[in-house]
């Protein structure tokens, strides 16, 4: 089964690891709009996050960022 | 040997935003010796942010850089402050922190901590950002948490707790997650910045 890392836990994917950081947003269900994502210690740039292949066994972090300071 | 002490001496802060987070960030900074920082806000002190923020009644009304370079120097004489009172961009960020050693990402929209941290990483080589994301609400002290995610990038909060979601900010929680990005701050000043 295909694998990422993703914020330090691994998750398998059945039908193969999405595309893209795009594409991994839209199976976690997450607001590309608040999330800054680095895909093994390297920043993607949102503008990229369609442009930015994924492989397996690659580590993402993705940082949602709610309101308040 | 450098002593810890010389060490934040000649370390320089960026802070974004003077709010809960940024004006506590910039206090605990002062009393700890760190040399330099670069403060930078739009906004003027409202009454409304005395619940929680570093400035007093008689500053209402004042922009918050000139507000709280006012305090910083009360506390600390030697602290040097350099202060913009206007609006960040991707295009001014990296100007104007070009000398930080270390950025506080003190914002409080989710889409402008996203922005200084994604052109902290993506524009600029050296500063470390310190980010915070989760915060607003009240109790729950153990939850805030700091991590390390890469090199240059270190998240401080629950990660959940959002203004939306929690109606209201305490003096107390916001200070919880401001002292642990003063911390982080610091202990990246000694062991890293200048080793």
């Amino acid at each position: 089964m295909e694998t990422l890392k993703i914020n330090g836990v691994e998750k398998e994917f059945a039908a193969g690891i999405p595309a893209t950081v795009v594409e991994l947003l839209k199976q976690l269900d997450i607001e590309a709009a608040t999330v800054v994502a680095e895909i093994d210690g390297q920043i993607v740039e949102q503008a990229k996050f369609d442009q930015a292949a994924l492989r397996k066994g690659q580590s993402i972090e993705l940082i949602r960022f709610v309101p308040g300071g | 040997m450098v002593s810890i002490n010389e060490k934040l001496q000649c370390g320089v802060v960026g802070i974004a935003g003077l709010g809960g987070l940024g004006s506590t960030v910039a206090v605990a900074l002062t009393r700890a010796g760190v040399g330099k920082l670069i403060i930078v806000d739009f906004d003027h002190v409202d009454k409304s942010n005395l619940s929680r923020q570093q400035y007093f009644t008689d500053q209402i009304g004042k922009t918050k850089v000139e507000a709280l370079t006012e305090n910083l120097q009360r506390i600390n004489s030697d602290v040097e402050v350099i202060g913009y009172q206007q609006r960040l961009n991707a295009g001014s960020v990296p100007e104007i922190f070009a000398d930080a050693d270390v950025i506080a990402e003190c914002f409080d929209k989710a889409e402008e901590k996203r922005m200084i941290v994604e052109t902290v990483l993506s524009r600029m080589d050296k500063p470390i950002v310190v980010t915070v994301s989760g915060l607003a609400g009240y109790g729950n002290s153990n939850t805030i948490q700091t991590r390390r995610i890469s090199k240059r990038l270190i998240l401080v909060g629950d990660g959940k707790s959002g203004i939306d979601s929690c109606k209201v900010l305490t003096a107390s929680r916001v200070g919880i997650a401001a002292c642990h990005q003063a911390n982080a701050i610091i202990e990246v000043l000694i062991d890293e910045i200048n080793k």
